[in-house]
């Protein structure tokens, strides 16, 4: 009768050990694939804000058509688009540098004007690029 | 200004709010018709300051990275005095009105 009851124990005792091992495998395998996961999105999302920062370097008509395939929230939502653009555009000009000059047609096509032409009356020129759309 | 090659033609990459402000044009295909799209936009925007257009091949936006829009400011030597952070997050009036305030006190 004893030994009855000490081996059932025993056996319980071996079960609810077992049960914990594989609670604990499970608790484990899950954590592994959460890692992994991560480590994946994180690695995707660091190979697309390479391949956007290098788009975003391209001349601007070629980094637009790429831009009209993408929809707009994962460029300007799920990447940090801002920052990639801030850097990809920065320019090699600098606050400091001579200004590199040009001779540009007025609107009017009737004369052209010189920017270093304002240098030489002495007078401080506002550039400001843009267009239309 | 400086007009440049369009930021959003709609044969390229068109926005919504150019549908919006019905500012529908496809991409000029030469010197004559960037011109004509400048002038439609001094016109329509009421720009009063002195408009250029940068040439074909666009070597002045290329000079200042100036797409798809950019503000600077070039003192009386001649040298960039401010640099406005690319367009369209970069384009702050109220810094180029510092800068110039600056400059012409």
């Amino acid at each position: 009768m004893y030994c009855c009851i000490r081996v059932s124990v025993l056996v319980r005792g071996f079960g609810r050990s077992l049960e914990a091992n594989t609670l604990s495998t499970k608790s484990t395998s899950v954590k592994r694939i959460l890692v992994r996961a991560f480590v994946a999105i994180a690695l995707v999302w660091v190979l697309a804000c390479g391949a956007l920062y290098e788009i975003m370097r391209q001349p601007p008509e070629k980094f637009a058509r790429f831009m009209a395939r993408i929809p707009g929230p994962v460029a300007f939502l799920v990447l940090p688009f801002e920052t990639l653009w801030t850097h990809a555009r920065a320019g090699a000009l600098h606050v400091g540098d001579s200004a590199p000059d040009f001779s540009l047609m007025k609107l009017d096509k009737r004369a052209s004007v010189q920017l270093s032409s304002f240098t030489a009356q002495r007078r401080p020129v506002a550039l400001i690029f843009g267009s239309y759309t | 200004m400086v007009y440049i090659t369009e930021a959003h033609p709609s044969d390229v990459w068109q926005m919504e709010s150019n549908i919006k402000d019905k500012v529908v044009l496809a991409s000029p295909k030469d010197e004559e018709e960037r011109a004509l799209v400048a002038g439609a936009c001094v016109r329509k925007l009421g720009i009063q300051i002195p408009a250029v257009i940068d040439e074909f091949g666009n070597s002045t936006e290329q000079a200042y990275t100036g797409w798809p829009d950019r503000l600077y400011l070039i003192d009386a030597k001649g040298d960039v005095t401010y640099k406005a952070k690319p367009g369209p997050f970069g384009f702050k009036a109220d810094e180029l009105r510092a800068a110039l305030a600056k400059l012409v006190p």
